[in-house]
């Protein structure tokens, strides 16, 4: 089983279709059999890309996100992808995350992408006439088959 | 969407707001949530908690939310914390970093 599968799902790039996207993830990753636990990472993950498009990429202008589930052997690909204006995601020197810093320190803004990389097994994110944001998550083999 | 609504309910007891969160606090709730806040911040005589165990998923967006709260919070010298997080909800704040300024402290 080597087949690669691919799904894919075209929203307008707004805060209200963003759950549309999770719930094709719960779907698709529920299929492959993904913990519950990996399916909740996942979400996430993928909400923050969406996100992203959805705040940065077309500046207040109609636009959509496009996103594909490619499911292959133990592996589960999402690219979510806009055709707005690039924004540089890892634009952020600083370590966004909060560990360590004082409450004087700590901001609200720029968890997404760290958020993404903690929670997926690879990020790429790649910009050519918009953003393209991949996420790979590999399924944790619960049982060997013989 | 269907599922998993966010819903949002505030209590009143003595000294203390109780704002109940339910179901996925994201970008799209985030301007609701806001407005929500607002007001409660300010009072800094009254310990404002948030009661999270009806919350199913939650994004930067939210935490960022969070975040603001916090600071808005201690800059009024006014208590804040939050309570019954799930235990998936947990894991994300412990991976941002913000569980240490959620717990109840004075």
């Amino acid at each position: 089983m080597t087949k690669e599968r691919n799904v894919s799902l075209t929203v307008p790039a707004l805060p209200e279709y963003v759950d549309l996207v999770r719930l094709a993830l719960y779907g698709i990753a529920s299929k492959m059999k993904f913990s519950f636990e990996d399916i909740e990472d996942m979400k996430v993950a993928v909400s923050e890309a969406c996100n992203n498009a959805v705040l940065h990429a077309y500046g207040g202008e109609d636009g959509k996100i496009e996103v594909q589930f490619l499911s292959e052997a133990d592996e589960l690909s999402i690219t979510v992808r806009d055709f707005g204006r690039s924004f540089t995601l890892a634009d952020n020197k600083e370590s966004p995350s909060l560990h360590g810093k004082s409450i004087e320190e700590i901001q609200s803004g720029g968890l997404g992408l760290y958020l993404m990389q903690a929670l997926m097994d690879r990020v790429e994110v790649q910009h050519e006439g918009g953003t393209k944001v991949v996420l790979t998550k590999k399924r944790m083999k619960s049982e060997e088959t013989a | 969407m269907v599922t998993n609504k966010f819903t949002l309910r505030t209590e009143n007891r003595e000294g203390q707001t109780i704002v109940f969160v339910g179901g996925e606090f994201d970008l799209e709730v985030a301007t609701q949530m806001r407005a929500a806040m607002e007001p409660l911040i300010e009072l800094a005589d009254r310990r404002l908690t948030l009661n999270l165990q009806d919350l199913k998923y939650i994004d930067s967006t939210g935490i960022g939310i969070l975040i603001s709260v916090v600071k808005a919070r201690h800059a009024r010298n006014a208590p804040f914390d939050v309570e019954h997080v799930p235990t998936h909800i947990r894991k994300l704040f412990d991976m941002t970093g913000i569980t240490p300024f959620l717990a109840k402290a004075e």
